[in-house]
Order: C-alpha cells, then structure tokens, then sequence
C-alpha cells in the first residue's frame, strides 16, 4: 500500500471526476430503497435476526433478501466475502487522503484527521460494504486486537494494522492474525514491545499477548510464562527507531521517525538464550525464530481454541454456553484455527436464533440507523456522535477493546437520543435522510416505525422525521 | 511534544473523560446554589418532577462518597516515598526522590513534591494517607486487579460480576430513589457501579440535555414520546431508559451557580470532572457515591522523578482535588473522598527509566470520617526478603478495609456485607467516624 503522493494525486482526480466535485457524492445505492414495504411477519423475525447478528442492522430490503434465499444460501455469501465493492465506496475511501499512505510516512497530517479518517473509513465500510460480516469481523477483531491511537505514534501505523493484519485476516486463519499482529508496529509500539530488550525484558506485549490475544486469563500460564515470553519477544521493535538513550526531553524531532514504522527485528537487543514457554523448550540461538515459536504454541494450544470460540460466541450468540463453545473450538482445532469454519458452525446453529438479546455498542448503533434509514453520509460529523456515546473507534485506551456488555452502555443513552434526533431533522452535516425518496416505499403508510426497525412501535403523529426519530430511540432498536 | 507522548506507555492517560468531549460548565442561571452552600434550600419553583425527587428532607443531609480511580497502577513509592529506607535508593538509582525533594511526613517516609497543594489537608488533618495497601491480586495484570477492587473482592472472581458500588447501594435503602444514588463522571460507567440500577454516566453536565430537532421534535414532546416507549417493559434499556430521564428532569430545574469558590481546576479531563462533581454535590440531588477516573499512571518507560511524567499526573491530581475540596465548602463535612489504584509498581527501575507492574501502593483518604494527619503504614520493607514475587513492595493492608471503613463512616453500614463478600471486617483507623 505505499503510494507516492503522484498516485494518490492521481486517484484523487479521479475520485473528483467520477463524483462530479460535489460536495456529498451522489447517492449511494439508491437502488436499494425498497420498493415497497412488506409488513414483517413477526417482532424478532428471524431474518432480522440473523441480519443484527451478522452485520450492522436490518435494512428493509436485506430482510426481503434472506428471506428469498434462505439463512444458509446468506451465510455462505457472507462467508465468501467476494462482493465487490460498490464504486461509490471505493472512490470515498480514496477521498480519505491520510489512509492512502502508510507508516511514518503520514507523520504530515495532524493527529485528529488521522483519527478521524481511520474512524470514517470504518463506519462508510460498515454502513455501505455488501460484505457485513466482514466488516462485522473486522471490528471484531479490531477490538480483540485493540490498538488506542492517542498513544505514542500509533495513530501513523493504525491504518497499516487496519489493513495488513485486522482487514487481511479478518476472515482467514486466526494463527495468520496472531503472527501478523505480533509484527504490527502499531500493536508493539502500543505494547512498548520497543523497550523490551535483553538487559531489561518489558511485559507489556508479552502479558497481553497472553492474557487478551491468544489464552485468555485462565488460560493456563503462570507470571513465568510472561517474563519467558517477553524475553522471546525482546528486540522486536519497529524500524528506523532512534536509540532510546538518544533522546531526550525537549530534542525530540517527528522527522527522525519519518518514512519508515515497519516492524525490525533488532538482533542486538534480542536475548538469544534458551527459554521455557508453557512447558515448551525453546533453543538458545533461534533469533527472531523464537517468538515464532512462542506464537505456534499459543495458536495450538487447547486455551487459545476455547478462548477464541468463547468470544465469538458472546459476540455473534449473546452467550457462551458450554457445548455451542466446545463445537466451535473443535472447529478451530478441526482445521488449525480457521475462522470461517469457525463462524459456520456458530451462524448455522440454531443458538443464534434462541440466544440473549445483545445490546448494540454504539458504532452498530450508528451503523445500523444509518443502514436502517438508507442515509447519505460521508461518516464525518457522525464521529462527534459516536465520542458522545462512548465509543469513538480506536480510542479505548485499554487493550481489551471496547466493553461487549450491556450495563457499560445503558449511562448514555442520551447521546442515543439526540443522535437520532439529529440524523432525522437533518442536523448532521453530511449525513442525511432523504425522506422524499424513502416516502415512495411507504406509498401513503405512516408505518416508519416499521420500516426502520421491522416492527410496529405504536407510534403517534405523521411527521416522517419525528417518527423516524422515535423509532431510533426505541428500545427496540438498541438491541441486535 | 513532552517526552511520555513519544514511546512511553500512555495507555490509560485518558481512561474515561477525553479533553476534548468536556465541555465547560458555563452555568446559565443562576440562584439556589447560593442558598445551597448555606445548608438553607428552598425548591420553590422546581418543576414537578424534580420537586418528586426531592422531597425527602434529609435529602439536604445527604453525604457522599467519591472514588477516585487512579487507572494504570500508580508508582506508590515516588508518591509516599521511603527516603528513609536504603533499598529503595539501592534498587532506585535514577527514579528516587531524595530526603530533601520530598515534604516529610514522619522523618522516614515523605509526600512528592507535586502535592504539596494537598499537604496543608494532611497537616490540619483532614487527610489520611495509607501505604503497602492493595488487593491480593497475583496476576500483575491491570484488568485482573481492577475487576478484583471493583467488584470488592480481595482476588479477582469471575463468580462475581457486579461492582461493589452497585450492589451496595442495592443492599442500603438509600434515601430516595434518586437516579443519581450513584454518578460518574465519563462516558462509561465503571465496573464498581457494574449492575447498578441507580447509577449514571454524565460526560458533561452542559451536554446533558435533550436535542431539539430544528421545529419538529420540541424538547417536551420528546421527552414524552421516550416515556411512552421506554415505560412499556422492564428490560434493563427500559429501565435505563426512565432513568435517563429522571435524571434529566433533575438537571433541567437545577440552577447552576455561577460563583465558583474554589481555586481554578486544572483545564484538564480530570480538573473538569471533579469541576462537575463539585457542582452535583452543592446542589444536593441525592448523589450517594460519586466515580471519578484519572488515566495514564502505567509508567512503564521514562516515568521520571521529581519532575516528568509521574509528576506531571500527581501535579494535575494534587490540584484538582485542592480545588474541588475548596470549592465544596462547608459541603466537605458530609463528603469523604478516596483515591485509590490497582496496584504498585515493582521496586527496582527498569531499564528503559521506568517501573513495571508490581504489588503494593499507597491510598489516600480525605473528609469526612478521616482521622487525618497521619501516615498508616505496616512497613514490611524493600530489603531482598521482604519482597514479593519478581520484587514487589508486599501489600499488608487489604484495601477492602480502607473501602469498607469510608462506606461505613460517611454512608452507614447497611449493604457492607453484600459490598464486601466473605470479608471480616477490620475497621481501617484512617476511617473510624469519631
């Protein structure tokens, strides 16, 4: 992905050309505007279900879809992934200009456009992707690899890790995803794995690695597992790092760091005696072939199977109840951790259906309003929406990413509301409603309740945005 | 750029509030909270459901518990530094203060430097200090340890997912239903308030309110139509819900003062929080417990001494609560504040100037109920056999106690049990209500 600034110029004009120099490009996926709306034929219809589930909302015309083809014939779609891209999407993201260069090379742009762009990029992926459950394994996986972008110089390699490890593996092998992150300069310089050297082993990485990556807490390791561990990963630092010893208060210069932020692995540092990781022996001398060791025992080892299903069945489920999780981690295991096999055994059981209501965090709240209501938007001024809801993406500063409960997200509510209220009375720069062309599927009804959560609210009054309004409010509409 | 925003580990400085989202509280009207502050409230003109919130007389009496979470595991030694003891300065070559940087406390043990705004409360006695406090926790793991403090438990349990917070005020009758029993200031609410019915989450006072949608949606309109819909079940949204606006009647006829009596609050998250949090208090609406986060206290690399990273986050916290004690007035007779962290940091520095997780650290107590003035320590020392596990400061105060003692000295008993399962209380004396 590195692109010279002539490329990028290049495509930009292009991007300007194909949406004609208007401000808000012209519409998305009009096409996609039910005709006509079909009353559902029951409260939690499962399509609607199934549709929460797997991707961000249940737009009228996608519950149509499932139910033509059925749940197996979506899943199978959805685990192929091979969708195109609509163009409309391709030329937005080409907009975003910082995420068209990589590294320190994106040292130029100020901290919040960075911010905001990766946060932009996000939500136009989840609002407008045909691939939900993608993008729904990508901020999966965006949270169980939580990188906070506020620290250190993370915020210039987030979007390498976006694309190189969380997007390329999204849904791949999960041991890919291990070692791609362990090699992500933005997870080791978030994890201070840069300080981690053989005089003085830094835990960070090696703790969370452990802990949050691959074995969960009860996992099975021991405080000596971590110290090993760091030791195998000591040395792993990212390139063109000037010396710690170097630098000083007050001298610090961003342009030493330009043009590079890969991974390095720094053989000086690195302590190349033998090591005991999880009853494994690890041989002195192996270099930079330790910790691809130590990320083979991991992804092998029976914790990281349970650990891994576990998750996956509190997101996609609402509950991890013991034989759905021993399924699929025997799936993982069955096929060396691969996650589609994972997810087959998880959407095709009949525990998706029957599970716990899940609330939705507030990015699939936004996603789904946006999805539910066919709204243009260009994913910006919505980010002011999401910090006031708790949840501005790439922001929990713990490596846990962000809460999966439900009573960590009841406090704010409020910013719910008034995010609803605003994206229906057209207070939202960029992002808007078109009732005229939502009104013709309604043909007279006033039923916008149904049309935007599938079901009806007893709602008062005719004035579409008012009504619009409430259903988002609804409590309905903040379960999935 | 100042040096931790390079490579240091930042990772918890902005646990909950962002600079950025809080708002400043620009008061708009202006009245009660004047009479507030002299205990003489009249609510004559609160609109009707606030005056139903606000019945209860005592109300006026209410006091109050604020916890201050310190996130990332707060280097107790550089704070309640051990000048007096050689291992610290043999295991510390760069990070040790010395005898003379330090306001002494007891001719062994002495406060750093940046809070020096809080020293004149410890030396008039209304603050305590407790060292070598902690939980049982084994893990050295920031979340391990958190879950273990937030849900009251002496090591971490998954048996147990509420907060400690939240079930005491299931277990205590409380004084009212207020939807503020228990607030906190950030987006999220901690996990000491983790199955609270009564708890919320305020980013920003100024921001509480709802929208008005351009002539379509007029605010009372709104605020009926989401009763309606929120009233019809008793899911824990619906709940919430109702909550939510309760608590937004109660701000909505709450007169906001103008004056501020206490010195300025630092222009930060945490200066801004405590800001709001005086606010709430003087206007007395029935907060119980009030949940406060500063961040950024995992100082791993360059954590430096005197001045430096750690410094700067004591700076911040030594003001904030200066002001917010100031600002309180008279109101600080029935507040009892705690500022806690999960854990302690390991003795010996590392390599990169830094320290890394470890044990034991130090508490401090201020307020209401605090027998201050004094230092409690059972020093179990730095030397080779005093150290635990990878060279750790030992923990030989269980914080519950601490916990459980400022509950019981400012909030009453009742709920302690089910706070604290399985604990034989021993009542802390930097808390013994006199």
């Amino acid at each position: 992905m590195e692109i010279t600034r002539r490329e990028w110029l290049g495509a930009a004009a292009g991007a300007a050309l194909a949406l004609g120099g208007c401000e808000i490009p012209r519409p998305f996926a009009t096409s996609r505007v039910p005709e006509r709306l079909e009353p559902p034929d029951e409260a939690d219809a499962p399509a609607i279900r199934l549709l929460n589930r797997t991707g961000f909302g249940a737009p009228a015309d996608e519950v149509a879809t499932v139910e033509r083809i059925g749940r197996d014939a979506w899943v199978a779609l959805q685990l192929k992934a091979r969708q195109d891209e609509p163009l409309d999407l391709t030329l937005r993201l080409r907009r975003l200009e910082s995420l068209q260069y990589e590294g320190f090379n994106t040292s130029d742009f100020k901290e919040q456009q960075l911010l905001d762009e990766l946060q932009q990029a996000a939500l136009l992926r989840a609002v407008h992707s045909p691939n939900q459950l993608r993008e729904r394994m990508v901020d999966f996986w965006s949270n169980h690899f939580s990188i906070y972008v506020r620290k250190a110089n993370t915020r210039m390699l987030k979007a390498a890790d976006d694309h190189r490890v969380i997007r390329a593996h999204a849904l791949g092998r999960f041991p890919d995803l291990l070692w791609a992150s362990a090699q992500s300069p933005a997870m080791l310089l978030y994890l201070d794995n840069q300080a981690n050297t053989k005089r003085a082993p830094n835990e960070n990485y090696a703790r969370e690695l452990l802990e949050l990556h691959a074995l969960g807490v009860d996992g099975g390791y021991t405080q000596q597992d971590v110290m090993e561990v760091a030791r195998c990963f000591t040395g792993w630092t990212v390139e063109n790092r000037p010396p710690l010893t170097q630098l000083s208060q007050g001298d610090f210069d961003v342009r030493k760091l330009r043009a590079r932020g890969r991974f390095r692995f720094d053989p000086d540092q690195h302590d190349d005696g033998a090591k005991r990781v999880l009853g494994h022996t690890i041989p002195a001398g192996q270099g930079e072939g330790d910790a691809r060791q130590v990320v083979d025992i991991l992804a092998k080892h029976p914790s990281c199977a349970r650990f891994i299903a576990r998750k996956l069945c509190r997101a996609f489920v609402g509950a991890a109840d013991a034989p759905l999780v021993e399924r699929v981690a025997a799936s993982y295991t069955k096929t060396g951790g691969d996650i589609k096999a994972m997810l087959e055994t998880l959407l095709l059981s009949d525990d998706l259906l029957e599970g716990p209501p899940i609330l939705k965090r507030p990015f699939d709240y936004v996603a789904s309003a946006l999805r539910c209501t066919y709204a243009e938007t260009d994913g910006r001024a919505v980010g002011e929406h999401l910090r006031k809801m708790g949840q501005p993406l790439n922001e929990w500063p713990m490596p846990d990413g962000y809460p999966d409960g439900t009573s960590e997200w009841t406090g704010s509510l409020l910013a719910r509301w008034n995010f609803a209220a605003a994206l229906a009375t057209d207070q939202i720069r960029g992002t808007r409603i078109v009732f005229d062309r939502l009104g013709k599927s309604m043909e007279g009804s006033s039923d916008w309740d149904r049309l935007v959560c599938g079901r009806s609210l007893g709602l008062s009054g005719n004035d579409p945005a008012e009504l619009v309004a409430l259903s988002l409010c609804s409590p309905e509409f903040q379960w999935r | 750029m100042a040096m931790n925003e390079r490579f240091a580990c930042q990772g918890y400085r902005s646990w909950s509030a962002r600079p950025e989202t809080i708002a400043r509280f620009e008061p708009t009207r202006r009245g009660v909270l004047v009479a507030l502050g002299l205990g003489t409230v009249s609510w004559l003109g609160a609109r009707s459901a606030f005056s139903q919130l606000v019945v209860a007389p005592n109300r006026r009496e209410q006091p109050t518990l604020v916890v201050v979470f310190l996130r990332g595991g707060m280097d107790g030694l550089n704070v309640v530094v051990p000048y007096g003891d050689d291992d610290y300065h043999r295991l510390r070559p760069n990070l040790a203060l010395r005898k003379s940087q330090v306001l002494d406390l007891d001719g062994t043990f002495g406060l750093h430097p940046k809070l020096a705004p809080l020293f004149p409360f410890f030396r008039e006695g209304s603050m305590a200090i407790v060292h070598a406090v902690g939980s049982g926790d084994q893990t050295r793991s920031h979340f391990e340890a958190m879950a273990a403090m937030e849900r009251g438990l002496f090591t971490d349990s998954d048996a147990l997912t509420s907060g400690w917070l939240a079930r005491y005020l299931r277990a205590s009758p409380g004084t009212s239903s207020s939807p503020l029993r228990a607030v906190a200031f950030g987006p999220v609410l901690p996990d000491s308030l983790r199955g609270a019915t009564q708890a919320t989450a305020i980013a920003s006072l100024d921001d509480y309110r709802l929208t008005e949608g351009n002539g379509k949606l007029t605010r009372d309109a709104f605020a009926e139509n989401l009763r309606r819909l929120y009233g019809r079940r008793k899911d824990e949204v619906s709940l919430a819900g109702l909550e939510t606006l309760n608590v937004l009647d109660a701000l909505h006829s709450l007169e906001p003062s103008r004056r501020q009596q206490g010195g300025p609050y630092p222009e930060t998250a945490f200066g801004d929080a405590m800001r709001q949090c005086a606010t709430l208090l003087k206007a007395e609406v029935g907060v119980e417990a009030a949940c406060l986060d500063m961040g950024g206290w995992d100082t791993h690399v360059y954590q430096g001494s005197v001045e430096g990273w750690q410094a700067g986050l004591l700076d911040e916290l030594a003001r904030s609560l200066a002001a917010f004690l100031a600002d309180l007035g008279p109101r600080m007779k029935r507040t009892t504040i705690v500022v806690m962290t999960e854990f302690g940091r390991r003795v010996k520095e590392n390599e990169g100037l830094g320290t890394d997780h470890g044990r034991g650290s130090a508490l401090f107590a201020l307020g209401s109920g605090v027998q201050g003035g004094k230092l409690y320590v059972d020093w179990p020392g730095l030397g080779p056999d005093a150290l635990e596990g990878p060279g750790d400061l030992r923990v030989t105060t269980d914080y519950r106690n601490v916990l459980w003692s400022a509950v019981s000295a400012s909030l009453g008993y009742a709920g302690l049990d089910e706070a604290f399962p399985g604990l034989r209380p021993e009542p802390h004396p930097a808390l013994a209500k006199a």
